[in-house]
């Protein structure tokens, strides 16, 4: 009575809006649905008239079962299958709400799936209880044929509650696929016995509802009956799908029969949608499910029926949504025909279907936003596209009946590519702006693949649009044209294949008038996408350079525009780099309009360095440093100025703006920089072993170029010195630093003392370390051939590690990880070219005063931080760490004497740097650090066995960890046995990577306990 | 057909048919104009509601012949500033890594949704670049700061 109550009140209104009452009520029922009661609340709830208490009686059912699964034995299924299968019959035969008769069928599946139940065909034995009115047990059931006994007795009603339990159960087999197949391997084995049953049952529904079609609503039982019976044929292919074997054609030709019965549905309007729908799905993935009769039926109803009338009726207005049931139907169709769809001569049915095809592209609105059948019809032709060429001779007919219709779907889709009027754009979010130009550019992957078979004749197609859109002014059509040029552009510009049909569009004399300038009217996205397609013309510019002042006129014109800044600026360096020699004559005008435009709101950080760099590209070609120097100049006081202005800003307190912008004119210089880069001649070699000076007199910094070096480094200590940090700056700072390296001399090759004095500038522990300290490598390596010529910087900028290292040493506190791993890698990459004069540093640095550092040697404390390093917590300190100790077992002395020296540096470290290996394997680091402590530790013992291997021993013995056994007894985690054979082990890897690992993570994982295991 | 090339057809369907909204995924193309689908050009859009919302992420997924037994390599184009992008563009990825969370199962579409995930939810126990991971663990504003900037450097097509 309890339970009765509690329903009731559950769906009172009045406690509707009372949610703590409602949770109350549902805590308590569900107490009682886990009951020793539960069983006779069930029935009774099943036996009232409410449908809300016929519900909860079926879900009490399920909860039950699924509670006292593991109690219940077979007996006991056998009872609860009787009083479920009765309740069953009795709530289909009043009549009860859908949602009710599904509940208890999913109650009847809760059953079935319990693994004491050894229920099997349990469609035919619910269907033959359905038929007789009461419980009639499984092997009674079989005594009469399921086809012709049973199925026709049962009525409307009875079908529906059969078919609802069908697909119950074969969702439920879906399911339990994926959960251990140990534990549910036997249920599915009982559902898949199934499966011919659930065939049959489809075939039966569909065949009697196409005879009763014409008295089928569409709001009828029989309109249900018929869509869960097509349904229940999807749900059932999927487990069939799971099981199918070779040897069972007899189901699978029931499987395929039933398609042809929804196939010829398709024909009758109450169905055809439900049809489609999981037609479609079958073609996508099961298409075993279809054999040539089904196909040719499909054909058939697909170019000539009520389906036809659908997919023809796209291209209307008012056609709505629900035709593109349709539409993916015939793409799921023609793409599982692939090429069968084209044959010579064509199949008249065929020839219907690829006009309707191509009648999608007639579709009104955007395509991707309005509607969506465009998209679908692109990808087959995208796929048909692609694979041609692998599936047919170019000398075959189906070949060039193929290419045809490929080019008419180049003609067909042209105006679905024009890009919205401003007044439906106005209406756009920004997610439609997306999907739209997503669509653009899947429209345009097609172009790419449809070039190697429609050849040049496709670039025509949107030359020939581009001019005559463009002859009359009409902007939507020539941006459209042109996009599609600009994507072509991969397949043609290198080759030159397309270059006489370029000519004709940007040798045009309405080319040449747009490019003037001025009024021309052009709007802001046929500009952008003008200006783009430049960028990705670079070669046939290179090839037609007389174009090239044109269109770099229109180019700066465009930086103006904020949509056009950024591809203004991609195709103007990418012009100017392609084309620098060419462009010389030119510079005049181009300084001329980069005044104009460095003053502009759209002279930005993403968008003024690459015009400087497109400029500086074209200085470099000048004959003359003469010539370079006064363009140079010009260039340089500007962002002097402009560096000036920055630190009035930040003396101001306008910190944010003042970094915008000290960061925007190193940048600027850093890319003047980046452009000026010889290519090839005079490109220093940094291995050349000949003694050079680092930095020999030249035209650039004691010759009439010195102004212009002074006013890039006077640029740079307006931004650095006393000026807030900023990693923008830093990293740009670094940048114009590192632009000279490669070269012997230039603008850009800075006296030494510039990079040290730089890198010395920044105190401890600032955002950044990591760029300026690799500067510091870049500046050791460019000067790695006459290392001892650049000895005093070399040793400054060592000295200035170990003071940062000092510091950290003997203040925990203040230890920086960006500045251990910086430093750490610097020095591992200086080590092989100037090991001599790091090691050579056997001082104690003089500001050293703190417990740890004060009189240890500075080439000692700097491998003391780099040993420490191993055992560090933070990934990139251990892997720095493990750099450097990895070069340091790679070096080899140049000499005798630095062999001698090299050796005792090692004698002095190896015992500690197996010590620190040891400790560290045996448990302590990372599981993610033993693959780079492992590379430290197999070079030591291949490299350096007789120092390693008693340095090993003697750390291992110190391992003294100890755990507690089952009886209670301490003892060691490692035994002298496992220590032995790990040491043994280790040397007969011989340093061999992957053996060595495997033995190290071993030792790591006793040590760890075998938790830690991911096999475990 | 080998394994690897008839599994890279089917992501290929599977994805012309439905795919994550902004991403792309297609073979890169020979000189002669046809596909290598042992190569994807792929672009990956920043998560809405992220520092990374309105940048659209180019990389490059490379297949090996032994695909699906082993990962495919991710790699932005150019080098993306990311704790778990190594300098050479490389992505840190437990799912793609074979000795890890690999799984022949996982589709092309689960990689580029993972690797959409992870710019937004960087694994500071795995770095693979210095410069973003030191200012993601140290600067904190300085790291949205530049964030933002690949947002900008990284329009949308």
């Amino acid at each position: 009575m309890e339970a009765h109550a509690l329903v009731t009140q559950l769906y009172d209104p009045a406690n509707q809006r009372n949610p703590t009452r409602i949770n109350e009520i549902q805590t308590r029922l569900q107490q009682l649905q886990k009951g020793e009661h539960a069983w006779e609340i069930a029935d009774s709830l099943l036996r009232e008239t409410s449908t809300h208490h016929r519900f909860m009686g079926a879900l009490t059912f399920t909860v039950k079962i699924n509670v006292s699964g593991g109690e219940i034995g077979e007996p006991m299924t056998w009872q609860i299958l009787e009083r479920l299968v009765n309740h069953f019959i009795t709530i289909v035969n009043e009549g009860e709400q859908a949602m009710v008769v599904r509940k208890l069928a999913s109650s009847l599946v809760a059953v079935f799936r319990n693994s004491a139940s050894s229920w099997k065909r349990a469609i035919w034995q619910l269907a033959a209880s359905l038929a007789h009115g009461g419980y009639v047990a499984e092997s009674d059931s079989q005594t009469v044929d399921f086809l012709n006994g049973v199925l026709p007795v049962l009525n409307t009603q009875k079908a529906i509650a059969l078919v609802f339990f069908s697909v119950a159960l074969a969702e439920e087999a879906l399911r339990l696929e994926a959960e251990p197949q140990d534990l549910v391997g036997p249920v599915i084995e009982r559902v898949v016995e199934n499966i011919g049953d659930a065939f049959l049952l489809v075939q039966y529904i569909i065949r009697q509802i196409a005879y009763h079609a014409s008295e089928a609503g569409s709001e009828s039982m029989e309109s249900t009956l018929g869509n869960e019976a097509m349904g229940s044929w999807k749900t059932w292919l999927s487990v069939y799908g799971n099981h199918r074997h070779s040897g069972d054609k007899q189901t699978q030709t029931l499987a395929i029969s039933c398609g042809q019965d929804i196939i010829e549905a398709l024909r009758l309007p109450t169905f055809n949608e439900s049809a489609a729908t999981v037609l479609t799905s079958a073609l996508e993935t099961r298409s075993w499910a279809f054999d040539s009769h089904s196909i040719f039926t499909m054909s058939q109803i697909l170019s000539d029926s009520i389906v036809t009338k659908h997919l023809i009726a796209i291209a209307d207005e008012n056609e709505d949504a629900d035709s593109m049931t349709f539409v993916d139907l015939l793409v799921a169709y023609v793409s599982h025909v692939n090429f069968d769809l084209f044959s010579d001569p064509m199949k008249p049915q065929n020839t219907q279907i690829l006009a309707i095809l191509h009648n999608i592209f007639k579709t009104p609105g955007y395509a991707a936003i309005d509607e969506s059948a465009t998209t679908r019809a692109l990808e087959y032709w995208g796929e048909i596209a692609e694979c041609l060429p692998d599936k047919l001779e170019s000398t075959d007919s189906r070949y060039q009946i193929v290419k045809a219709q490929m080019a008419q779907v180049v003609l067909g889709m042209f105006n679905k590519l024009l890009y919205p009027s401003p007044s439906d754009l106005a209406d756009w979010g920004d997610d439609e702006r997306s999907e739209f130009n997503a669509f653009r550019h899947e429209a345009c992957d097609y172009l790419l693949s449809a070039y190697p078979i429609l050849g040049v004749e496709l670039v025509s197609v949107f030359q020939e649009s581009a001019t005559t859109h463009l002859e009359k002014l009409d902007w939507r059509g020539f941006e459209a044209a042109m996009f599609c040029l600009a994507q072509l552009s991969e397949a043609v510009d290198e080759n030159g294949h397309a270059d006489q049909c370029l000519d004709s569009i940007f040798g045009s004399n309405a080319f040449a008038q747009l490019c003037l300038g001025g009024e021309t009217g052009i709007p802001l996205k046929a500009r952008q996408t003008l200006v783009d397609s430049f960028g990705k013309y670079e070669s046939y510019f290179e090839r037609h350079s007389f174009l090239l002042p044109s269109v770099l006129n229109i180019l700066f014109e465009s930086l103006s525009f904020e949509s056009c800044a950024q591809p203004a600026s991609r195709s103007i360096l990418t012009l100017s780099k392609s084309c620098s020699r060419m462009l010389t004559t030119e510079l005049p005008t181009f300084l001329d309009r980069l005044d104009q435009f460095r003053t502009k709101p759209t002279a930005t950080v993403s968008t003024m360095p690459r015009v400087l760099e497109g400029i500086a590209t074209i200085i470099q070609k000048l004959d003359s440093d003469q010539q370079k120097v006064q363009t140079l100049e010009r260039i340089l006081g500007f962002f002097v100025q402009e560096a000036n202005k920055a630190r009035e800003e930040a003396a101001g307190s306008a910190y944010d703006i003042a970094r915008v912008h000290g960061h925007l004119v190193l940048s600027c210089i850093a890319s003047l920089g980046r452009g000026l880069r010889s290519e090839g001649e005079d490109v220093i070699n940094v291995d050349a072993a000949e003694e050079q000076n680092p930095y020999p007199p030249s035209f650039w910094n004691v010759g009439p170029g010195a102004p212009s070096q002074q006013l890039i480094m006077e640029a740079m200590r307006l931004l650095i010195v006393d000026f807030p940090v900023d990693s923008g700056i830093i990293d740009s700072a670094c940048d114009i630093l590192k632009a000279g390296y490669t070269e012997s001399s230039g603008l850009f090759v800075f006296p030494p003392s510039l990079t040290v004095d730089f890198i010395k500038s920044f105190p401890l522990g600032i955002s950044g370390t990591d760029v300026i300290m690799a500067t510091a490598s870049s500046f050791l390596a460019s000067h790695g051939s006459h290392a001892m010529q650049i000895r005093d910087q070399a040793v400054e900028l060592i000295i200035h590690v170990s003071q940062l290292f000092a510091s950290m040493l003997d203040n925990p506190d203040i230890y920086d990880p960006e500045t251990a791993n910086a430093g750490i890698d610097f020095l591992a990459r200086l080590l092989p070219k100037y090991y001599a004069i790091l090691f050579s540093l056997t001082e104690p640095i003089p500001s050293a005063v703190g417990p740890v550092s004060q009189g240890t040697p500075t080439f000692a404390l700097l491998l003391n931080f780099s040993l420490h390093a191993l055992t560090r917590p933070e990934p990139l300190v251990l892997r720095s760490g493990t750099a450097f100790w990895i070069a340091m077992m790679d070096l080899r002395g140049g000499s005798s004497e630095e062999t001698v020296a090299l050796d005792q540096v090692l004698e002095r470290f190896i015992p500690s740097l197996c010590e620190t290996l040891v400790r560290q394997i045996a448990g302590r680091c990372a599981r993610s650090d033993l693959t780079f402590l492992n590379d430290v530790l197999r070079r030591t013992i291949f490299k350096k066995m007789a120092l390693a291997r008693p340095s090993l021993t003697t750390a291992l013995n110190a391992l003294d960890a100890q755990v507690t056994d089952a009886n209670g007894q301490q003892t060691p985690v490692l035994s002298a046995q496992d220590k032995s054979r790990f040491l043994e082990s280790l040397v007969v890897a011989r340093g061999a990577k992957s053996p060595s690992l495997e033995i190290v993570r071993s030792l790591w994982l006793k040590c760890r306990g075998m938790a830690f295991d991911y096999a475990q | 057909m080998s394994l690897c090339q008839n599994r890279l057809q089917e992501e290929r369907k599977q994805w012309r048919r439905d795919h994550p909204f902004g991403f792309v995924a297609k073979p890169q193309r020979t000189a002669q104009g046809t596909l290598d689908l042992k190569r994807w050009e792929c672009a990956v859009p920043g998560k809405k509601d992220t520092l990374w919302e309105g940048g659209v992420y180019k990389l490059d997924v490379i297949f090996p012949d032994e695909y699906p037994t082993k990962p495919p390599k991710c790699k932005f184009t150019p080098p993306l500033f990311h704790p778990n992008v190594y300098p050479s563009g490389t992505v840190c990825l437990s799912i793609l890594n074979e000795e890890e969370a690999w799984r022949p199962a996982i589709t092309i579409r689960q990689i580029l949704l993972g690797i959409q995930d992870l710019l937004n939810d960087p694994n500071p126990e795995s770095p693979a670049q210095a410069d973003a991971y030191n200012l993601f663990k140290k600067d904190r504003p300085a790291y949205e700061r530049r964030v933002r900037q690949v947002v900008k450097e990284n329009p949308p097509m």
